[in-house]
């Protein structure tokens, strides 16, 4: 080693604690940064590969009865390399005395031959035999069961019927049942019949034989295989095409790592900052050795490679500090994000590009930072440097500002002394407050979001009158439900509606389901880009149980036949959706004809349009096939009682019940996606807050060593040594509160573009902006803590210094 | 504009030993530091052994300085990270005179010649004023330059070991080395060549033969 490193090392060694610090800091913003960038690897990896090992479908074709001959059919395509049957029944799940949970069955002919859209066995039985269930791993809570019991069940056309539990799956290409709140169960033929439904299976998995990723391919060989069903004599009712390859939330999960990664990078460029004020003080410290140095040979490349040098260092040390939190942080999350979306991480190995680049980012990071002090640093002449008589003569009282601070303070001239030490090194000052200010205007987002969103999902809430929503088997006559309803206890209204899909007529999308519920329930993921339909609400024109939250035109009225309200996702797929304009609806197998009349805001919602009942009415007579209730009480036990009650009413009358959502369990699953946002942006204001606090301990440590001998002057003329810890960390408290105080002006436009940003990833929607007041005292207190405590230290030594060491000190 | 030196001409041979005396501010080292490169005039050159070196770029008269001036501060200005002997090694890690490997011998052998090797490995801090300045004078030796330039080398040091300092100095002279000195020392006389005297930045006419 050249004396030349041995200087480098030696340098920061004799200034261990502030090295020690800004190395922290850097360690800190490289840890979040590997951590995500480890975990974007780790989990796109393992998504898409557990999902592809499950063999995922193809496309998915819902039509009628599917037989051993039929299938033989489809696999004599050679276009199709597999092709097998399921069935989704939808039904519920008593998961109490008196509560139901939503369930999906679905129901497998032979589980030793699953080979397309494979599930993976966990626990217990298997395969389940007559009269028993299997539970998805994650739904067993929702449905409040463990292997060995037996749970109560009911399904669309069949009889409420108690199943074993025998055993545990994981369906990966199922969404977290705990945030969608619903129960997914597997049975067989031989159960399905038990619970009094025709023992057929109807949707059609296929795999494709070639080009399984290729979108198109896959489009035309499912409609060749659509064409053989329907020559053959079957309906085909739609025809799904998940995207090829890809888990259905895989997206989600790399725009909200993508999100994570971008963090970690600020806290990367904010660790920067750090670097910058670390080695522009070290520069200005050792401005005669510089000279020295260029006196006795040392070109400026020369001088300037020692202190590069030394940067190469600090991010070396903080590369290799930072590798093994941040792979561990990276597990955590990993684990966090593989629970989210329910599937298991069988590899957490790492790949090597994800350590080459944390370490190029690491080693990178601090030379770009500090450029800017080396090269101004090593420029100075031998004899500018020779002449130089120490760090603290910059010349404070020349401009406009100096000589306003000088009026600041009064008499109490320590305080004065401290503000205005604050403002002494403005651009040191500038980039702690900085970072200060980011961590503030992080917290206070995350509050003002999460505020926002309330408000944003109680604005919608309350446009929803009805306490609990009940599907049905099929569509039934209005004044049978409405005499169950009248019957039944506890409801103080009711209506009944008719829900169905609808397209726009150019658009080519298959077919209609008729059935109240989709085979999923409309939740905060329902509706995704890629669909092409959306829902179609018949209900009363008077209907007070929604009450439209227009952004233009009108509510539906009396004498309207051909009008259409559309929510704000459906206006905003097409143009067509506008005020005034007619567009060409395809609702049922008819194409018919409307006029937009109003465009309701429904934050968070699918597409969804809402016509007069009376164009059903007057098509099939008075039919239902979903209920709206307001309910005399809407706590869950009053609604299970109502449900109970209404179900057996509802029976009384030949009409089946498939499934209910109360307003508080689908506001539950809205407030699960919002959690994760909230829990995400109070992380990431307390690791930058962290960063800041570094950052202003940094400076208050350069600050107090820089002013060594105007302390000894304060000492020698009688100041003791709490009045000089006293100056210091008012000094801190002071820059504290200013980076408060932008952070509290900046954080109303910043949170709302954070926010609806950030809302918009989830949902596709914005947000209504709510300004948390509460916040900016919470951020307040935390800068006065973080200020003391980053300045508590360094003030501490100050105030220890004899009188002698600080003049002597050079 | 003031004008630190004017209408100064002045030629030092080879190997002679010259002390500059005069006022605080009369422009000593002000022409020290036109003779090693740190400062430039502002009109006039200054030649070195035949090469003008206010004309070259501050990288290659770092260089040049490397290879041809040792110099010696008031104030030591030892690199306080840096032991001794590294000290005296730094000129040759930067100006690569020296293979790699020989640089501690010869820093060794120089902190001998200045008579502080027993301290080598220690740091500035724990050396005494006198045996800073000998450390700083071996560093200016590194090189072996042809010139050691010496601004108030004992400034700072009690009487006896400012005696030992210029006895050294004259050492260097005396085995060819040209040794230019600023001072203030009344005995300089003793030990250099011929004495420059700067009056208000210019040399005075009494600038004659020391000895």
């Amino acid at each position: 080693m050249t004396s030349i490193w041995r200087k480098a090392v030696r340098d920061f060694w004799q200034e261990r604690a502030r090295t020690t610090l800004v190395v922290l800091a850097i360690a800190l913003g490289i840890s979040a940064f590997c951590a995500v960038l480890s975990a974007y690897a780790i989990l796109t990896r393992e998504l898409d590969r557990g999902y592809l090992a499950t063999n995922p479908a193809s496309a998915i074709l819902s039509t009628d009865r599917i037989d051993d001959e039929l299938i033989s059919a489809v696999l004599s395509n050679p276009a199709v390399s597999d092709a097998e049957p399921r069935r989704v029944v939808t039904g519920q799940i008593k998961a109490g005395p008196a509560q139901w949970r939503n369930l999906m069955l679905f129901v497998v002919k032979d589980y030793g031959q699953i080979r397309v859209s494979k599930l993976e066995r966990q626990q217990g039985a298997w395969p389940p035999a007559a009269g028993e269930i299997l539970i998805e791993r994650d739904a067993l809570q929702v449905a409040r069961a463990k292997i060995g019991d037996t749970v109560e069940v009911k399904t669309v056309n069949g009889v409420e019927q108690p199943l074993f539990v025998s055993g545990s799956v994981h369906d990966v290409g199922q969404a977290q049942a705990r945030m969608e709140n619903i129960v997914y169960g597997y049975i067989t033929l031989d159960t399905l019949k038990q619970l009094g439904e025709e023992p057929y299976l109807d949707r059609l998995n296929i795999l494709v034989a070639e080009n399984r990723f290729d979108q198109e391919h896959i489009r035309s060989v499912a409609d060749q295989v659509k064409k053989l069903l329907e020559s053959r004599g079957h309906a085909v009712r739609r025809v799904d095409l998940p995207q090829p390859g890809k888990h259905p939330h895989s997206d989600l999960m790399g725009l909200l790592l993508l999100a994570m990664s971008s963090f970690g990078l600020f806290v990367l460029t904010l660790s920067g900052i750090l670097v910058v004020n670390l080695l522009t003080a070290l520069m200005a410290s050792q401005v005669r050795q510089i000279g020295v140095m260029k006196a006795i040979g040392a070109t400026r490349n020369q001088i300037a490679r020692i202190y590069f040098g030394q940067a190469l260092l600090l991010g070396g040390v903080a590369v290799i500090l930072a590798l093994p939190v941040g792979m561990f942080g990276s597990r955590i999350l990993c684990r966090y994000m593989a629970l989210f979306l329910n599937f298991d991480i069988n590899s957490f190995a790492v790949p090597l590009w994800v350590y080459l680049l944390v370490a190029v980012i690491g080693l990178v990071g601090p030379l770009l930072a500090a450029a800017y002090p080396v090269w101004r640093g090593s420029s100075i002449s031998v004899l500018a440097a020779l002449g130089d008589f120490g760090v603290a003569q910059e010349r404070f009282g020349v401009s406009t500002l100096d000589r306003a601070l000088a009026r600041v303070g009064g008499t109490l001239r320590p305080l004065a002394l401290a503000i205005r030490n604050s403002f002494r090194r403005r651009t040191r000052l500038a980039l702690t407050l900085l970072t200060l200010t980011a961590g503030g205007l992080f917290f206070m987002s995350a509050l003002n979001i999460r505020a926002s969103m309330i408000s944003t999902l109680d604005r919608l809430f309350a446009t929803r009158n009805f306490d609990l929503s009940v599907g049905l088997s099929t569509m039934y006559p209005l004044e049978k439900v409405e005499h169950a309803i009248q019957n039944t206890r506890g409801i103080v209204r009711g209506e009944g509606w008719f829900t169905m899909d609808g397209s726009l007529a150019n658009g080519a999308e298959t077919a209609v389901n008729t059935s109240a519920h989709s085979e999923k329930q409309s939740g905060p993921h329902s509706g995704g880009p890629g669909t092409e339909r959306f829902n179609v609400i018949a209900l009363p024109f008077d209907t007070t149980l929604i009450k439209f939250d227009l952004l233009d035109g009108r509510q539906l009225a009396a004498s309207d036949t051909d009008a259409i309200v559309v929510n704000n996702a459906l206006a905003a797929r097409s143009p067509e959706f506008r005020v005034g304009r007619r567009v060409s609806l395809q609702i049922g197998p008819q194409v018919t004809s409307w006029i937009v009349v109003g465009i309701a805001r429904e934050s968070f919602s699918p597409p969804v349009a809402y016509i007069p009942r009376s164009f059903l009415d007057a098509r099939h007579g008075e039919m239902a096939n979903t209920l709206r209730l307001r309910l005399e009480k809407s706590d869950p036990d009053s609604i299970s009682v109502v449900k109970s009650d209404l179900d057996r009413n509802l029976t009384h009358e030949g009409i089946r019940a498939v499934g209910s959502v109360s307003k508080t369990e689908s506001r539950f699953a809205f407030d699960q996606h919002m959690l994760m946002i909230y829990v995400f942006l109070i992380i990431m204001s307390a690791i930058i807050a962290l960063v800041g606090g570094l950052g202003l301990m940094t400076t208050m440590t350069l600050n107090v060593l820089e002013r060594r001998r105007e302390m000894g002057v304060l000492r020698a003329i009688g100041a003791k040594p709490y009045i000089i810890w006293l100056i210091v960390v008012v000094e801190g408290l002071v820059i504290g509160i200013l980076s408060w105080a932008m952070a509290a002006i900046a954080a109303w436009p910043i949170s709302r573009a954070l926010g609806n940003m950030m809302v918009k990833v989830l949902f596709t929607s914005g947000l209504d902006f709510t300004f948390e007041p509460v916040g900016l005292l919470i951020w307040l207190a935390v800068s006065v803590v973080v200020s003391i405590a980053g300045s508590f230290l360094p003030a501490w030594r100050a105030s220890q210094l004899t009188v002698r060491e600080a003049l002597a000190y050079e | 504009m003031f004008a630190a030196l004017r209408d100064v001409e002045l030629a030092i041979e080879a190997g002679e030993f010259v002390g500059i005396v005069g006022r605080s501010g009369s422009g000593k080292s002000t022409l020290l530091n036109m003779i090693g490169g740190i400062d430039r005039p502002s009109s006039g050159i200054v030649s070195i052994g035949g090469k003008s070196i206010n004309e070259l770029s501050e990288n290659r008269l770092a260089s040049w300085r490397g290879r041809t001036v040792g110099f010696v501060f008031q104030f030591f200005q030892l690199l306080p990270t840096l032991t001794a002997a590294e000290n005296v090694s730094l000129p040759m890690d930067f100006s690569r005179t020296f293979p790699a490997r020989e640089r501690r011998q010869r820093a060794l052998a120089l902190l001998e010649r200045v008579g502080v090797a027993q301290h080598a490995d220690k740091l500035p801090s724990a050396l005494s004023g006198g045996e800073q300045q000998r450390v700083a004078i071996a560093r200016a030796l590194a090189n072996e330059p042809p010139i050691i330039l010496a601004d108030e080398p004992t400034g700072n040091l009690d009487s006896v070991t400012a005696r030992d300092v210029l006895d050294l100095l004259r050492t260097m002279a005396a085995a060819g080395t040209t040794v230019v000195i600023v001072t203030h020392e009344a005995d300089i006389a003793r030990v250099i060549d011929r004495k420059l005297e700067i009056v208000d930045g210019a040399l005075s006419n009494s600038a004659e033969p020391a000895k």
